[in-house]
């Protein structure tokens, strides 16, 4: 280019020559407003390029942002702290409740960032007093179930209902589908037992609004009951019981303690009146089969489930025809009832005479119970009428039982039908469609109901399970419902006692609570009340009853935002209620009972376990993993045998049989019980679940196949059954393999009149010498002291420590091999005659000894003494080779024999991020809950304060419906452990081995005049040398 | 005076021991000791093949449970230790007492130390949880704090004990075999073969000074050997003697374990000695009857210290008083696991009684049989230590049983494949006699050369 053509004058200053030059690429360059551009070449042809890219980045943020509108702030307070702000890392703790069965707990849920990771119990709740069951700990893993449904489902359903297809569908779609299908009118609600104030009254508007008829059914029923108290007292309704004013309690083929209404609220009141004193009750248990109850017995008597109401007509006849005692020994009427059973007494191979001149002895003091599913002959009716005979008879009505709002059973149900009003009705036709709620009756009822064939009547079923179990897969929609942690909801565990359920989690799936379900329904045919109307969601609802049902009597001087949030951080309020007097029996009720047909041949009992209950919770790996209380068998139902009859059939354990009940039958492997009734065979139900995921899968029969249906009632127990022994075996998980303590000083037992002369005085004690320097602990020394009087062996530490140290489920092939991972296991010894023998139970954490013997054979020295008396484990060094373990002679030690880290999602959302996940190849055990020593000593620090006793609460204390466990600081000398570290009764474990554990224990006290094991034989020699070296 | 056998059999010269000896060597192996090398390594196939499965998937994979923590791995373990007894006491405590016949038979027992130990080397790291970091049971400088041991524990005992035992006879084991390694050396054909024998021959070149040096070392080795066949299994057992386990917690345990262990070793040196007759049959010349016969008394002699170590247990756990220790001692004779403990007792007591006659001393199938079983009851004898004693300790809610699984077997029957492997091999490849002591029992140039002038 020539220089001399350029017509614009040359710039004075330039950058280049091409700007001097006045080249017209470098004009353009110069134009723009970057000097260089991200542009590539050909980048604006596909019009992606990396701006345009951002731009629409940014714009669907901003879109999408703008899109999603939070829902309406619905606001949950955490109890005791009240954060600014959340600060991670920090747990908090949300009041709610649970419900199981017909128990309810408030609890509080312990949540992380965000998410529940252990539920514990609220100790302001008067039922159960913070006390938890291993199922109410265990219901967080059904949140974070893997096999829960993710969304709602449509089942396509073929004419017989056998297709097992099932398709996603949008709420909408199925809203719009069940608002067509109840306009056609025809429809029932069937749910279990609600014990929600306001669900109730919910459903009462959704059965009003469409005509609709609700019936009620509980898969562990309890209508005889209901039954015998509306007839009795002219109340459908439960009584409440106060197991702790009794000093004499007589269990008549009722698991009180284990499995019955509200365990763990009559647990925390039996253990009251256990304190080893002069004042201690006594607990006599008649029954078939080996329960809870029975294995905490003074006394203990074995009868068939058909001797049930003889044994309670034969108290009758002793107190009122024999004795005289007590007004109604006039009364004709209850005479005239009690006169078929004269000759009970003699039949029954029970101290009749001696028990009921104890019961009233201890009239007004004392209480007789009877109930359950292994008393669920066909006269359970009649047993619950003598049975409210006889504790009127004793003076117990009004002070051991109270009457009035002792209640789950509301006004509000109390219109609410039965199971065999709905058979009757769909056989009727009368019911096109049908929605269940709460129940698996597909499950649980007897086939002889013919429940399923009746179901062939039905247009449409709605089913609200959380998966498509046996009652879901014969279900057209399953409108998938929030688990009780991510729903409000409220709770009226028993008369005039609310809480408020809040959920601590957003929904984890596309799920959808019942009660907004119901909301919707009601909306779309324009019917309901004004609240419902009013109420976009139901927590609106719930809030709007509240405000208008409770608060009203209940403000004290608070606006209702003060009362809500008051309720919200406390869970629980106690409302104004009648209660307390006495109700007058109608003794018309007893008139036409008559005794059950002998059976000659077996009697089947079913019942219900510690761990599974109803089978609700069935595909929780943590409760298929609890050993049973009393068998410790674990992941397998069973048919359990006497000891006579198992020899008379030639019976092995684990050998296969086949029960047969009329046309039902099964097979199920033998387990040899010692204890129970000769005659009966006792089977449990909540196994053999379908449909309820990948843990339940397989495990078990279901028991309640072999149930009956006669006369409108199911029937459980008492049933002729025929057996025959099969030639297969069965391995059984069992944690326990021995049951003896071989005369070993292992569980010191004494009867009340040695205890109250010498305390502790069964107990040998060793004088141990050493030739070291013992350690020193200068701060704190964390000791624990296990009261095995009150402890009754439930289980409930070993799931709550479960839960809160992460500790692996490893399934039934590994439990057989031993390879359990419980950081605290309780162990049950028989003593005595195998036949009816005694049972105690000693739970078990890590002793933490002061000489631990693990510690010093260790070679990496992964297990090491802490300052404050603790044996810890340092999970990263440890090598594994188990030498630690073999060393320690209470084999608390647990290894990692595979990787147990990797959890199916969501489970791995239930983890403790406090507590190290542990893995392959490692050592683990009890820690004493050390993260929660230190979080409560940072916090003391923080404060600048010293750390009260009873701050620091290990898990398995905290979840102990007895309070049988005392952790504290040993060196502070006011402090609980310290005090009981001091107490006569209080026994060191294999004291002679010098181990100076920390955990001591404390002797187990029989409120009856003879040990069943005897004295122990542990130390006669010693005492006859006079010293043990 | 009474005649002596003579100890080497078939009128040898030094030409023809050298052609016996290294012949084994220089020769291409058969099809048979093909067969056997490929069965030995299908075995070892197989302990790969289950220790590998047990690695990647946890120790789960074997038997061990709760509340038996230990299970085949410390058998075996224990099992293969007791072995090497026997190659040092041959080799070590027999030279210092000047008994001559234990030329002969004295490599291959160092051998069959050597690989011993180390088959049994293996068990500890692998029967941990977490076998990749096994080197933490070693005090080194570290950056952990640093961290160190646990000098407490008998197992870090247990891992000086076993190191320094498999290092010094492994270095007895080559230092003895230089002159030989220089014959071979020096009749080697091929270039290579000279070469590497002449490596590891390290520059000998048979001169009054090399002998000299040789000797003196030999000497020095001996004498630190020796405490060795004491010491290791001594604390081999303290792995169990420390521990508060009845059953384990028994101070006979160090003397009980050495006789069991010298016992365990000579029935093997038996069974691999009858085996190489076979295999190779020049060497009857060199390994004789008498040879068999001494071992075989010693045999006898120390299976009735075991025995006595039997009956002493049982008589201190009544002694004791300790109701823990009597029971778990009528458990281990009539327990669940009694049938162990019978096989234990015929098999290292019973059958070896019949060495008390001649006849079985010298017949070479009997003493085959019987080796056989003395290595099955001492097998044994560990299994009923560990397993009976851990399997019903104090309380009995902890009470259980031990089953066995495929990979318990194949880590015991496996273990064989490695020793054997490595054994078959060392036969072809390694003077099986010592040509360089054998040769000076021959009597030649002594008066005892010639017959019958006393």
């Amino acid at each position: 280019m020539d220089i001399t053509e350029q017509t614009p004058p040359t710039p004075k200053y330039w950058m280049s020559l091409e700007q001097w030059r006045q080249d017209p690429d470098f004009k353009k360059f110069a134009e723009s407003e970057f000097r260089t551009s991200p542009m590539q070449e050909g980048d604006s042809e596909d019009g992606w390029a990396r701006r345009e890219f951002l731009k629409l980045m940014g714009a669907s943020l901003a879109l999408t942002s703008f899109g999603c509108v939070r829902r309406p702030a619905q606001k949950i307070i955490p109890y005791a702290k009240q954060p600014a702000h959340l600060v991670h890392g920090i747990a908090d703790h949300y009041a709610s409740s649970y419900v199981d069965g017909l128990e309810g707990f408030g609890v509080l849920i312990t949540t992380r960032d965000g998410r529940p990771i252990k539920v514990e119990g609220n100790p302001d709740h008067p039922g159960h007093e913070g006390g938890m069951s291993a199922r109410a700990h265990a219901h967080i893993l059904r949140l974070y179930d893997p096999d829960r449904n993710t969304s709602a489902k449509r089942n396509l359903q073929n004419d017989k209902r056998t297709n097992r297809e099932t398709i996603g569908i949008a709420w909408e779609k199925l809203d719009e589908e069940v608002s067509a299908q109840l306009k056609k009118g025809k429809v029932a609600v069937l749910t279990n037992t609600l014990m929600s104030p306001s669900t109730r009254k919910l459903v009462n508007e959704f059965t009003t609004g469409f005509s609709a008829k609700h019936y009620v059914y509980d898969d562990i029923g309890f209508e005889s009951i209901i039954e015998g108290q509306q007839r009795a007292y002219g109340q459908a309704s439960l009584p409440r019981l106060r197991v702790d004013r009794a000093r004499y309690i007589l269990s008549v083929n009722c698991d009180f303690l284990g499995t019955w209404l509200t365990p763990t609220t009559f647990q925390r009141q039996f253990a009251k009146g256990r304190k080893a004193s002069a004042e201690m009750n006594k607990l006599v248990v008649v029954e078939p089969l080996m329960t809870l109850t029975g294995s905490n017995a003074d006394e203990r008597h074995r009868i068939r489930p058909s001797q049930t109401l003889d044994v309670l007509m034969a108290l009758l006849h002793e107190l009122l025809v024999v004795k005289k005692h007590s007004s109604y020994a006039s009364n004709s009427g209850v005479l005239q009832a009690i006169a078929p059973f004269s000759k009970s007494k003699t039949d029954l191979a029970i101290p009749v005479a001696e028990i009921a001149q104890s019961l009233w002895n201890n009239r007004g003091q004392s209480l007789v119970l009877a109930g359950g599913l292994s008393a669920g002959t066909e006269n359970s009716a009649a047993i619950q009428m003598a049975l409210n005979l006889l504790n009127s008879v004793l003076e117990n009505e009004g002070k051991t039982i109270e009457a009035g709002g002792a209640a789950v059973l509301g006004s509000a149900q109390a219109g609410a039908a039965g199971f065999n009003e709905l058979l009757n009705a769909l056989n009727k036709k009368e019911v096109t469609t049908l929605i269940i709620h709460g129940c698996n009756p597909m499950y649980s009822a007897p086939r002889t109901a013919k429940f399923v064939e009746a179901l062939g009547n039905l247009e449409v079923i709605i089913y609200t399970g959380d998966r498509n179990d046996e009652t879901g897969r014969l279900a057209d929609y399953v409108a998938t419902d929030h688990h009780s942690m991510e729903n409000w909801g409220d709770l009226e565990a028993f008369g005039g006692v609310l809480s408020i359920q809040q959920p601590t989690i957003r929904p984890l799936h596309d799920t959808r609570a019942f009660q907004d379900g119901l909301l919707n329904w009601l909306r779309a045919a324009e019917k309901g009340s004004a609240r419902v109307k009013n109420s976009a969601t139901w927590y609106d609802y719930l809030r709007s009853n509240w405000q208008e049902e409770f608060y009203p009597a209940n403000r004290g001087g608070k606006s209702f935002e003060e009362f809500w949030t008051d309720l919200l951080q406390k869970g629980v309020v106690q409302v104004s209620r009648s209660g307390g007097a006495s109700r007058s029996l109608a003794t018309a009720s007893l008139s036409g009972v008559k005794s059950s047909a002998r059976n000659s041949g077996f009697e089947l009992a079913l019942y219900s376990t510690v761990g599974l209950g109803d089978g609700q919770l069935a595909n929780v790996s943590w409760l298929q993993e609890f050993p049973d209380p009393v068998s410790k068998i674990c992941w397998d139902n069973y048919a359990s045998f006497s000891l006579k009859d198992a020899k008379q059939l030639n019976l092995k354990e684990g050998q296969f049989v086949k029960l047969m009940v009329g046309e039902s039958s099964l097979e199920v492997p033998a387990h040899i019980q010692p204890g129970q009734a000769d005659g009966v065979i006792g089977l449990a139900v909540g196994y053999g679940r379908e449909g309820a995921g990948e843990i339940a899968k397989g495990v078990g029969v279901n028991a309640f196949a072999l149930s009956q249906w006669k006369g409108g009632e199911r029937i459980t127990a008492g049933l002729e059954t025929k057996v025959t022994v099969l030639a297969r075996n069965n391995t059984f998980a069992c944690t326990q393999d021995h049951h003896s303590m071989e005369g070993r000083q292992i569980v010191v037992e004494e009867t009340l009149k040695d205890h109250l002369k010498n305390p502790g005085g069964q107990v040998h004690r060793h004088k141990m010498t050493t030739m070291w320097a013992e350690h020193k602990y200068t701060g704190n020394k964390w000791g624990m002291v296990i009261d095995l009087n009150t402890c009754n062996g439930c289980g409930a530490c070993v799931i709550a420590c479960q839960s809160e140290n992460n500790i692996p489920a490893v399934g039934k092939k590994y439990v057989i091999s031993g390879r359990e991972m419980h950081w605290i296991r309780v162990d049950r010894y028989y003593t005595g005659d195998p036949e009816n023998p005694g049972v105690v139970n000693q739970p078990l954490p890590c002793m933490h000894c002061d000489n631990a013997p693990c510690e010093t054979v260790c070679p990496v020295a992964a297990t090491v003494h802490s300052d404050e008396g603790t044996n810890d484990m340092i999970y990263n060094r440890c090598v594994g080779t188990r030498y630690c373990a073999n060393n320690c002679p209470y084999k608390v030690r647990r290894f990692n024999w595979f990787n147990y880290t990797q959890l199916k999602a969501p489970l791995n959302l239930a983890l403790n991020p406090e507590v190290t996940q542990r893995f392959r190849g490692v050592m683990e055990k009890c820690t004493f809950c050390i993260h929660r020593i230190r979080d409560k000593k940072s916090n003391a620090k923080l404060l600048d304060q010293a750390l009260k006793d009873g701050d620091v609460k290990t898990a398995c204390q905290q979840s102990c419906p007895t309070q049988a466990i005392t952790f504290g600081d040993v060196n502070n000398a006011n402090s609980a452990v310290a005090k009981a570290y001091q107490q006569p009764q209080s026994y060191i474990l294999l004291e002679e081995l010098n181990t100076k554990p920390a955990v001591r224990y404390q002797v187990k006290v029989r409120n009856t005049a003879e040990l069943k094991g005897g004295s122990p034989h542990h130390g006669d020699s010693h005492q006859k040398e006079g010293q043990h070296v | 005076m009474i005649r002596r056998n003579p100890l080497i059999l078939g009128h040898k010269t030094y030409e023809t021991i050298t052609k016996d000896i290294c012949g084994l060597v220089e020769r291409m192996p058969g099809p048979s000791f093909f067969a056997g090398l490929a069965g030995a390594q299908f075995l070892l196939f197989i302990f790969l093949f289950a220790q590998g499965m047990i690695v990647w998937y946890g120790m789960g994979m074997m038997g061990v449970n709760h509340p038996v923590g230990w299970g085949t791995d410390i058998i075996t373990f224990v099992f293969w230790i007791g072995i090497g007894h026997a190659g040092t006491l041959i080799s070590a405590i027999l030279f210092l007492f000047r008994q001559k016949w234990r030329t002969s038979i004295a490599r291959s027992a160092e051998a069959m130390t050597v690989f011993a130990v180390m088959t049994a080397g293996l068990f500890p790291i692998l029967h941990t949880g977490r076998p990749w970091l096994g080197y933490w049971l070693l005090p080194y400088p570290n950056q952990r704090g640093p961290l160190w041991v646990n000098f407490r524990s008998p197992l870090v005992w247990d891992v000086f004990a076993v190191s320094t035992y498999a290092t010094v006879s492994a270095v007895f084991w080559y230092i003895g075999m230089v002159p030989d390694l220089a014959t071979i050396r020096d009749r080697a054909q091929n270039k290579w073969r000279k070469r590497i024998y002449g490596a590891l021959s390290l520059g000998w070149r048979g001169t009054a000074r090399n002998w000299n040096h040789y000797e003196t070392v030999y000497m020095l080795l001996c004498g630190l050997s020796t405490p060795l066949v004491l010491s290791v299994h001594s604390i081999v057992s303290f792995d169990f003697a420390v521990a508060t386990l009845p059953g384990w917690h028994t101070t006979i345990f160090p003397p009980y374990f050495v006789a069991g262990a010298i016992f365990s070793g000579f029935a093997m040196v038996i069974t691999l000695m009858a085996i190489i007759r076979e295999l190779v049959p020049v060497f009857k010349d060199y390994i004789t009857l008498d040879h068999m016969e001494a071992m075989n008394k010693i045999i006898m002699t120390t299976g009735l210290m075991v025995g006595y170590a039997y009956g002493s247990e049982f008589f201190i756990a009544w002694y004791s008083g300790v109701e823990y220790e009597k029971f778990i001692f009528l458990n281990r004779a009539f327990g669940p696991y009694g049938w162990s403990y019978w096989i234990m007792v015929t098999c290292n007591v019973v059958i070896p009684q019949l060495f008390w006659f001649r006849y079985f001393r010298r017949n070479i199938p009997w003493m085959f049989v019987i080796s056989i079983f003395v290595n099955i009851g001492m097998w044994f004898e560990r299994f009923v230590i560990t397993v009976t004693s851990l399997h019903r300790d104090f309380l009995p809610s902890n009470w259980g049983m031990w089953i066995p699984t495929f990979y318990d077997f194949a880590a015991l029957f496996g273990s064989f494949g490695l020793f054997f492997t490595l054994f078959l091999i060392y036969i072809r490849l390694l003077p099986a006699i010592s040509i360089a002591e054998v040769k000076p029992v021959l009597g030649v140039g002594r008066d005892g050369g010639k017959h019958g002038h006393h």
